[in-house]
């Protein structure tokens, strides 16, 4: 049985009766890679992100997400794959701003997904910055403290796939810089692996490949290159 | 307990159960105050038939009610029902969370109710003795045992709708939950448009070929009459409230830029106010025929009708007014909460706390205007035919005094609904709201 985290074929998303911002995309992103999309506003990419990570359906071609297709799955069975095989972080309103940050960290084990030991919780947030925060509401914490959290709850069930849509779109560089990291560290350390959706360069650098989107179709598919290489070809695909 | 911290994250919108809530205790009052008098009049006929008449609206209303409001309050927790379902959450886990929720509230809601409908039911006997309509030994009995059978009718209403308005929530896929709400755009305008002068076209239709009907016929079908127009008025309502705002726009203008600012936000507004628009001149225009009836008989006639039977026609309407207003004031309130952080940005952007809140009572007088003109024109179509089958008179009338009570009840409505919501919510600094 093939084990590919993420794997896409032939992958459409029409919204209405004509629009299709997503084409014909097949690609396969294995094991321990940390891949950023890019593409201009509106180019498909966070709508690829979601096909691929299950929280939306296709209208056409197949999407497999760690080694099960999705595309026909029941709801049930597609929200229990994601809650124990992937994790996510949103550009904003990734929390429940009323719960603590232990609570929000715990939230997919809460669901009934993979349990998590208060030893394994403390470790999670002394990895990312956040140890003796446990027991504070969200709502009382900066923005780059609530990422961390986000990446936190992600990481936190070790799944075979993180998805990142825009994180550090409502950061600043080094602040965002601090989030990317700890993504990247996961990529290392524990063979984690991420696909990332960004339109910042610098944030893109992190990443070991870069796919660019343009109008819905897969229109580029190389190593990351240097930040300024970067920005040379978005220009090129815009 | 495995839905405990779904449940647990709902908790935050408490603020969204007070309109299920409050419909819950109005029901409660209703149905406890006329189970109670129905339990004290024991061995009258006639009353008890009409009063069982009047727990079953009640029940239906409560199950109507119920339903729209629980839709509200889910829908104002969409997005964290959307973060659920991203991380984990099933639909059913977010389905059982949600029932949990809506039978949690309808208990104390049903208990308060309950307490209430008692001294309501009170006062209620007493003026049934008084108009000769309860025999003059009825004694006041109150039942506990029928706070039972009153929860039991709230918790499972209360349930069902919260059920029924979480199958949407619970199946979305959460990216589309996720997204921005406000690049979802209404459709439908021309069908909705099209259906709304149909409804209206019929009403008028239906009221003057029922005005050479016999009265009874005729009082039966007004009813109809008064709810094609009030749903063809309410599918009408944003059309009807632009074109209010276009013929009011040069008296706005004279309340400067806080008039100007009030019509563009009904413009705006104008499809999710209309919601409240039905409830509100239903009501309003209910009230006005039921009036209208007896005093210009009065009035043309010289004689004054059986107060009895007048005063069994306004319990029975003040029954339908009060749910009609507490489904205005929550479908208004629903309105402004969503707008919790465009009041916040007029904060920012350099409005006091004075000048938004006169912001909202503009908006208010907008909307009670609208409305009263629309239960007038509703009141009028349904009464003309009738007075005129019944009394040769083209004139409905009704006293000065109770055309000013009806405007500043219908005021106190429209207020309680968004003003009194705007002025608790922009208690704390704007910049919470914002970020």
């Amino acid at each position: 049985m093939d084990d590919t985290p993420v794997v896409a074929d032939g992958l459409g998303r029409r919204y209405g009766s004509r629009l299709w911002a997503l084409r014909e995309v097949s690609l396969a992103v294995p094991a321990g890679q940390f891949v950023a999309v890019m593409g201009a506003t509106g180019s498909g990419k966070s709508t690829l992100l979601h096909c691929l990570a299950g929280l939306d359906r296709p209208t056409a071609g197949r999407v497999r997400l760690a080694g099960r297709d999705i595309t026909r799955l029941r709801e049930a069975a597609l929200t229990r794959l994601r809650r124990d095989r992937a994790g996510f972080v949103f550009q904003s309103y990734n929390l429940l701003s009323t719960l603590t940050v232990a609570r929000n960290v715990l939230l997919p084990a809460r669901l009934g997904g993979p349990r998590v030991g208060p030893a394994a919780l403390a470790a999670m947030l002394d990895a990312v910055g956040l140890g003796g925060l446990g027991d504070r509401p969200v709502g009382e914490l900066s923005g780059g403290q609530r990422q961390r959290v986000a990446v936190a709850r992600a990481l936190i069930t070790r799944p075979a796939v993180v998805f990142a849509d825009e994180p550090t779109g409502a950061l600043d560089p080094a602040t965002g810089g601090q989030v990317l990291r700890l993504l990247r560290a996961a990529v290392e350390r524990d063979g984690m692996t991420v696909v990332m959706v960004s339109h910042d360069p610098l944030a893109a650098a992190h990443s070991d490949r870069l796919l660019l989107l343009r109008e819905g179709r897969l229109v580029g598919d190389t190593r990351t290159p240097d930040a300024s290489s970067i920005s040379a070809l978005l220009a090129v695909a815009a | 307990m495995r839905a405990g911290i779904a449940a647990q994250a709902l908790r935050a919108h408490r603020w969204a159960f007070v309109g299920p809530a409050s419909t819950q205790l109005v029901a409660a009052v209703v149905l406890s105050a006329t189970l109670t008098v129905q339990v004290s009049v024991d061995g009258a006929p006639e009353l008890s038939e009409m009063l069982t008449a009047f727990a079953l609206i009640a029940v239906y209303l409560t199950i109507l009610l119920v339903g729209v409001t629980m839709n509200a309050a889910i829908a104002q927790q969409a997005r964290d029902v959307a973060l659920l379902r991203a991380v984990g959450a099933t639909p059913g886990r977010i389905r059982r969370a949600v029932a949990v929720e809506a039978a949690v509230v309808a208990v104390p809601a049903g208990i308060a109710g309950y307490l209430l409908g008692l001294l309501a039911g009170w006062a209620w006997l007493g003026t049934l003795v008084d108009h000769g309509l309860a025999p003059a030994g009825a004694r006041f009995t109150p039942e506990p045992l029928l706070l039972a059978p009153i929860l039991g009718i709230l918790v499972v209403t209360s349930t069902v709708g919260a059920l029924i308005a979480a199958v949407r929530p619970a199946r979305a896929r959460p990216a589309i939950a996720l997204a921005d709400a406000a690049t979802r755009r209404p459709r439908f305008t021309a069908v909705r448009l099209g259906l709304g002068l149909l409804l209206v076209a019929g009403g008028v239709t239906l009221s003057v070929s029922i005005a050479d009907l016999a009265a009874d016929a005729a009082d039966d079908a007004a009813l109809f009459v008064m709810l094609a127009l009030c749903v063809g008025v309410g599918l009408l309502g944003p059309f009807v409230l632009r074109s209010a705002i276009a013929v009011g726009r040069p008296l706005l203008a004279l309340a400067g830029g806080t008039g100007r600012l009030a019509a563009d936000n009904v413009a705006v507004l104008s499809r999710a106010l209309s919601g409240a628009l039905v409830p509100l001149v239903l009501a309003v225009a209910f009230a006005a025929v039921k009036v209208a009836v007896h005093s210009t008989t009065t009035h043309v006639t010289g004689r004054t009708g059986p107060a009895a039977e007048a005063w069994l026609d306004y319990s029975g309407t003040a029954v339908y007014c009060l749910f009609a207003a507490v489904a205005a004031v929550n479908t208004l309130a629903t309105v402004v909460v969503g707008r919790r952080r465009d009041l916040a940005l007029l904060g920012l952007a350099g409005a006091t706390r004075g000048r938004v809140l006169a912001v909202v009572v503009c908006e208010a007088g907008i909307v009670t205007v609208t409305g009263l003109v629309l239960a007038a024109g509703v009141a009028g179509v349904t009464l003309v035919p009738m007075v005129h089958t019944a009394l040769g008179t083209w004139t409905p009338y009704v006293p000065p005094s109770t055309l000013a009570a009806g405007v500043l009840a219908t005021a106190a409505v429209v207020a309680a609904g968004t003003v009194l919501p705007a002025a608790l919510l922009t208690r704390r600094p704007p910049i919470g709201q914002v970020g």
